[in-house]
């Protein structure tokens, strides 16, 4: 077919320049095209969203999960009577003004404006039937536990009472979580057992589509009560490998990237592409003990660990600067919250000490359980490590997230290690569930912690209308929880997000559930 | 055929003349072939390293594999630290090191369980042959229609992770290639004269399968066993790697793998280095499985 070998070299030599010259003006034809272009034609080239996040949700039915992601993409779909702003201010949502009773009772007067997805009015009847709903589940039936349901009155269709069975300071806060979004009653009958996979809301958008595993996309809802939302389309992506979502957003695969991961924030930080965005969480990690089993009933044993373990430089190798080591159970920024309890230190001859009285200076063997978390698997092998020095010899264990839960609940554990977030940003959510006898296992006291005192303290305050007695009460039950040590309290986290330099108007919110209404390309 | 018979004469003078030398005639005779076999010899000599290392590792490692160092993590290779630190400040060489009894004990326990129960199977069905023989190879169709690695991961979340668990799993999903083996070179042997002859003096059916059948099949169970260790130290990195296999600190090469990917774009020494070792040692094995098949096919006997 070649007249000689020349030609055939030649004609080579021509495909491998032009395939490489092909592969080489991929990037150079893009990039100053893309920045001539943008400003002319934004509204009709970007106008979808591209979010990704660690996890896909459990399900889109708030009362079916309580779990971080759903929270996320819910808070797009659906509307609460309340919610709190950035500053975690209570302010009006679906319910435009509200006034106290008595101790027990609000009234809320509700928007007449709103309408569903689906073309249905809201009334106070859909707030009736969702809280009446809400009460029954089991994942966040306790949000909405105070609340009595003989109490919910409804005056017209847009005044509605709420009391509750006691008087319960938080329920504002309570009311605004994302587990109390309201429902429509047609929407959520017509659904039957799918519902979780065809919300209806009253949201800035509207539910298109659900790839399981993989993404869910949104869509402007035109009727939303405060006006249609600046993007169009809103995709939310599940990508769990966290170092891909860094890569992605690197890409330009995504536009928004949620919790990079503390050894990529120098990275982000660094292209001249992207943004960074820190804020403060309510989150707080700790390392728990099961103080109903032995020996961790033993208060010594548990003062014992929390010396003979370096947090400091745990939270330094761990989370590489991002966040700070723990003061006490509930974040900086939470209300109410003790933070000049006095740190345990890093002090190994005061844990033997402590170790020998108990009786237990030949150590003994124990597990750690943790989920499939690099930090929290990088915080238990270090543990492992630092614990011989007072001869424990520790098991890691590492388990896959549902049995995580449930074996925790049961009270199967040793020790563990977990977090929480103060969704609401009162101290009630945040000491309560964790602390009280009554929350054992799976409502939240996965250390079988008792303390009669701080019981009453808990309950107290919870009843309590005056700030500066609840502010009061909650010191002092922090306080004795630092002394008996269930926890050991470990970092407080922060939100940290990444950015494509054109997505504008991002806020975050502490909660960890960011808001995107406002959010629109430039 | 005058001269035929020369040349076999002396052929047989030659045997004659090497017997009372060589006791372990067959064996020698595949050692000689063997050290013709360059790429085999390499094998050879990576397996003996890597032995060496793991009877010694307490030895010759410069640290303890569980040795952290908080403030010196991430050191990229220096004189300190031959192959650099991780994320804990460990040593990785150190770890590398006591990883090789990891992966040699689950290499060989894992093939020995496959060996063993798979060889066992296949020799039973190939002797008796008939409704037994259909029985158990059918069963070991069905294990044979898992793939390996999803079998293996099955049984190990069944039983839950850990170092014995993944020994068991591994060797199970190995079973299969074993028992066809050795029903293959039983059925060949089972009609030859010799055992015949053997059934003639009155040997029972144990004596016939131990001491006349599975030697003669040797050869075949010793390949794919050489290859099967390198499957199976693989196998057990790659349960390591997505968390089912080793529990740390164990400084197992795949899970040193795993954790090492999350700084993969920052401190890519820490992944490299395991997943080298890893590749060596699985690269050793299939040259030395391979030269062993060369030199055991009786097809090239000369």
């Amino acid at each position: 077919m070649f007249k000689s070998k020349k030609l055939l070299v030649l004609l080579s030599m021509v495909l491998v320049f032009a395939l490489f010259a092909v592969g080489c003006s991929q990037p150079a034809d893009t990039t100053p095209d893309g920045d001539t272009e943008q400003p002319a034609g934004d509204v009709t080239v970007k106008d979808t969203l591209i979010v990704a996040q660690g996890g896909d949700p459990a399900s889109l039915d708030p009362h079916a999960t309580n779990d971080q992601p759903s929270a996320r993409v819910m808070k797009h779909i659906y509307n609460t009577l309340v919610t709190q702003n950035q500053q975690m201010e209570v302010v009006p949502a679906l319910a435009e003004s509200w006034e106290v009773i008595d101790d027990l009772t609000y009234e809320f007067k509700l928007r007449q404006d709103v309408k569903f997805h689906n073309g249905e009015d809201f009334t106070a009847n859909d707030v009736k039937f969702t809280l009446l709903r809400a009460k029954e589940s089991n994942h966040i039936g306790h949000i909405v536990g105070a609340i009595d349901p003989e109490g919910i009155e409804i005056i017209d269709d847009y005044t509605i009472r709420i009391s509750t069975e006691k008087p319960f300071a938080p329920l504002l806060a309570h009311l605004s979580h994302t587990a109390s979004s309201i429902l429509n009653e047609k929407a959520v009958t017509e659904g039957g057992e799918d519902y979780g996979q065809n919300p209806v809301g009253t949201g800035p958008f509207k539910f298109v589509n659900w790839v399981t595993g993989d993404s869910i996309e949104l869509e402007r809802y035109d009727g939303y009560h405060d006006g249609p939302a600046k993007m169009a389309k809103v995709t939310f992506r599940a990508i769990v490998e966290n170092t891909t979502r860094t890569i992605e957003l690197e890409t330009g695969g995504i536009d928004i990237a949620y919790d990079i991961q503390p050894q990529d924030v120098s990275r982000v930080e660094g292209n001249s592409d992207l943004n960074l965005i820190r804020g403060e969480s309510f989150t707080t990690g700790y390392i728990g003990f099961n103080a109903a089993k032995k020996p961790f009933d033993d208060v010594r044993v548990r003062q014992a660990i929390n010396y003979a373990i370096d947090i400091d430089s745990i939270v330094e190798a761990v989370f590489q600067g991002v966040g700070t080591p723990a003061k006490g159970p509930l974040g900086p920024n939470v209300w109410a919250s003790h933070q000049g309890l006095e740190p345990y230190g890093y002090n190994v001859e005061k844990a033997k000490e402590l170790m020998a009285e108990a009786g237990l200076a030949d150590g003994f063997k124990t597990t750690i359980w943790t989920n499939e978390n690099q930090q929290r698997m990088d915080i238990s092998e270090i543990i492992q490590n630092q614990l011989r020095a007072i001869n424990i010899d520790v098991e890691v264990k590492v388990m896959e997230w549902g049995a995580y839960l449930d074996g925790t609940a049961a009270g199967e554990h040793d020790m563990f290690i977990l977090g929480w977030v103060t969704v609401t940003g009162d101290p009630d959510y945040g000491l309560y569930a964790l602390f009280h006898s009554a929350q054992h296992g799976a409502a939240g006291n996965r250390t079988f912690y008792t303390n009669t005192r701080v019981d009453e303290l808990l309950d107290s305050a919870r009843v309590e209308t005056d700030p500066s007695m609840r502010e009061k009460f909650y010191l002092e039950a922090q306080e004795i929880i630092r002394n008996d040590a269930p926890w050991i309290f470990n970092n407080n986290g922060e939100n940290i997000d990444g950015l494509r330099k054109n997505v504008k108007g991002y806020m975050q919110h502490p909660a960890g559930h960011h808001y995107l209404y406002n959010v629109y390309f430039e | 055929m005058s001269n035929v018979k020369t040349v076999s004469q002396e052929a047989q003078a030659q045997v004659a003349n090497n017997v009372p030398n060589k006791k372990r005639g067959p064996w020698r005779e595949v050692w000689r072939r063997m050290k013709q076999n360059k790429a085999a010899m390499v094998g050879l000599v990576i397996i003996g390293i890597l032995i060496f290392a793991a009877l010694t590792a307490n030895i010759i490692a410069p640290y303890g594999y569980d040795d952290q160092n908080l403030p010196g993590r991430f050191q990229t290779p220096n004189s300190k630290h031959l192959l650099g630190t991780d994320n804990f400040g460990r040593d990785i060489f150190s770890r590398i090191i006591y990883g090789s009894r990891i992966s040699l004990m689950v290499g060989f326990i894992a093939v020995g369980i496959a060996a063993l129960s798979g060889g066992t199977l296949g020799a039973i069905a190939g002797f008796y042959g008939g409704k037994l023989d259909n029985v158990i190879m059918r069963m070991i169709d069905i294990l044979l229609a898992i793939p390996g690695i999803l079998l293996a991961i099955s049984i190990v979340a069944a039983l839950g992770p850990g170092l014995r668990n993944v020994m068991i799993a591994v060797g199970i999903g190995a079973i299969p290639g074993y028992a066809r083996i050795v029903r293959a070179s039983v059925l060949s042997l089972r009609d030859q004269e010799f055992i015949e002859a053997a059934k003639a003096v009155g040997a029972n059916d144990f004596r016939i399968i131990t001491k006349h059948i599975i030697p003669n099949s040797m050869a075949p169970i010793i390949v794919q066993a050489t290859l099967g260790v390198a499957n199976a130290i693989l196998a057990a990195a790659g349960l390591s790697f997505i968390g089912l296999g080793i529990q740390p600190p164990t400084p197992e090469w795949g899970a040193m793998l795993s954790s090492g990917r999350n700084y993969i774009r920052d401190y890519p020494h820490i992944a490299t280095f395991p997943g080298i070792a890893i590749m060596i040692t699985i690269f050793g094995l299939n040259l030395l499985g391979d030269g062993l098949r060369d030199a055991l096919d009786p097809r090239l006997k000369s």
